[in-house]
């Protein structure tokens, strides 16, 4: 086998056992490499800044374990801007791990230490909603009909930040944050094109391509897509958290995919020509 | 008549006309009626929830009692964890908001799962490595559009020089944009299509299997 062959043929441990260790040496002595803040993050930011105190966010944690490294770091940057700007917050999940996310946020944002925040009056969390779009079009055209008790077992009417919200009049602005597709466009059909409601929303990486036509078409104000929107906000809301540390690791593991890509092709091509030449 | 076919067809048609009512007209007593539908629809999906759990039971239930397969130990250990999830949440009585429910859940589930998404990094990688070639024109194509896409997704990049970011977006623009709208509109069209005829009864894949 000729060198050009064995380096397209590199074995599969050689090539996970790098990425790996591009991985870790970020993780065990943080560079501090620059970034660059996006601009569907950046709308984001300044579609929450925009915000008179006291408007009324819902809130969607459309995700779990599985997307808690990725959109956690997001979701956790997005609340310490809602607190900061004295936002009133309904908390829901479309997704069953959802209800197993929300205390892991509220640990890391803190909001009654930091801000002085009071659950029922800032804040509340309706729990786990089950149908995904039924769920949203059910929140959205009468709350009341649809959820009767908070996440705690209180009867929602005995809630004070509830007691004068019945549906999608009500609320400023819709947010979620998801690792599921149903999630991110069922929130652009039940809350955007049935009520017009100013929507943002925070996906993974991956999903992306299929939701960045609704954000260039305004559907969409804000996007925070992955650890690249995560870190984004966290550095745009100065709490440095998770997703910055992250950044690292991907500049670094992201940058050896790419010189495998080429190192890929080089010898493809390098392999092609040597055959040719024995012919 | 068949009672079989025809009552949930008429049930489909009855939900379907209030819905598409609901979405166009600001009638109350439509808005009203379609509010208890969404309410039943989502008790239905919580108790389809619980079918599937049932249905976990009966299928793992088989492999264990069978012991044919050399992975019937995964089947023990999956009714085990979902048994113990289960007396968790029942004994404490507060389900997700219990301290024990959440220990579990977070010294348990979220490890792995967090770990099982992460493994993908790695496939991905060495997926990048092998298939990303420029074997014909249409590879090239798509090789150096991936090249691009990470050039820009990679924070280090864009901070240094502005232009990946552009160039990204450029391909998530015009490139990735148009082609996705294309798509999205047929899908549109074809779930107008789909949803007529399954209000007109012409479509009756949803009942299974007769």
């Amino acid at each position: 086998m000729s060198a050009w062959e064995k380096l397209t043929a590199l074995p599969r441990e050689v090539v996970l056992g790098l990425v790996l260790i591009a991985m870790i040496i970020p993780v065990i002595r943080p560079l501090g490499l620059p970034l660059m803040v996006g601009t569907m993050a950046k709308d984001w930011y300044d579609t929450v800044d925009a915000l008179p105190e006291g408007s009324i966010v819902l809130f969607d944690i459309g995700f779990g374990a599985g997307g808690y490294p990725t959109l956690g770091p997001a979701t956790i940057a997005s609340f310490h801007q809602f607190f900061e700007k004295n936002l009133k917050i309904i908390i829901m999940a479309t997704q069953v791990a959802g209800s197993m996310m929300y205390p892991l946020i509220m640990d890391a944002v803190n909001p009654e230490t930091i801000y002085g925040a009071v659950y029922g009056e800032d804040y509340v969390f309706i729990g786990y909603i089950a149908g995904t779009q039924t769920a949203m079009a059910g929140v959205l055209g009468d709350l009341y009909a649809i959820v009767s008790v908070d996440y705690k077992g209180t009867p929602i009417a005995q809630i004070p930040l509830l007691k004068d919200v019945k549906g999608a009049d009500d609320f400023t602005l819709v947010a979620y944050i998801t690792t599921s597709g149903d999630i991110a466009e069922g929130w652009v059909y039940q809350a955007y094109s049935a009520y017009g409601k100013d929507l943002i929303g925070g996906m993974l990486s991956m999903m992306t391509t299929t939701m960045k036509p609704y954000y260039d078409t305004g559907q969409l104000l804000g996007l925070l897509d992955g650890v690249k929107g995560a870190s984004d906000m966290e550095f745009l809301t100065g709490h440095p958290g998770d997703a910055i540390r992250s950044s690292d690791v991907l500049s670094f593991s992201q940058t050896l995919v790419l010189i495998f890509i080429v190192i890929g092709n080089i010898s493809y091509f390098g392999a092609r020509a040597a055959r040719k030449e024995e012919f | 008549m068949d009672y079989r076919r025809d009552i949930p067809l008429a049930i489909t048609f009855l939900v379907g006309v209030i819905a598409v009512m609901d979405y166009y007209t600001t009638l109350k007593s439509v808005t009203d009626t379609f509010t208890v539908i969404k309410n039943w629809g989502v008790v239905l999906y919580a108790f389809a929830l619980g079918i599937g759990a049932v249905n976990l039971f009966r299928v793992h239930g088989r492999r264990i009692s069978e012991r044919r397969r050399a992975d019937w130990p995964f089947s023990a250990w999956l009714l085990l964890m979902i048994v113990m999830f289960v007396v968790v949440g029942l004994g404490t009585g507060q389900f997700e908001t219990s301290s024990q429910y959440e220990w579990i859940y977070n010294a348990i589930y979220l490890p792995i799962d967090s770990t099982m998404y992460a493994s993908l990094c790695f496939y991905m990688s060495y997926g990048a490595y092998k298939i990303l070639r420029a074997r014909n024109f249409d590879a090239f194509l798509l090789f150096i559009t991936a090249i691009f896409v990470i050039l820009g997704n990679t924070p280090l990049f864009p901070a240094t020089f502005p232009v990946f970011f552009h160039i990204r977006e450029w391909i998530f623009g015009p490139i990735v944009g148009g082609a996705y709208r294309g798509i999205r509109i047929g899908i549109g069209i074809g779930a107008v299509v789909l949803g007529i005829r399954t209000l007109v009864g012409l479509e009756t894949g949803y009942l299974g299997r007769r």
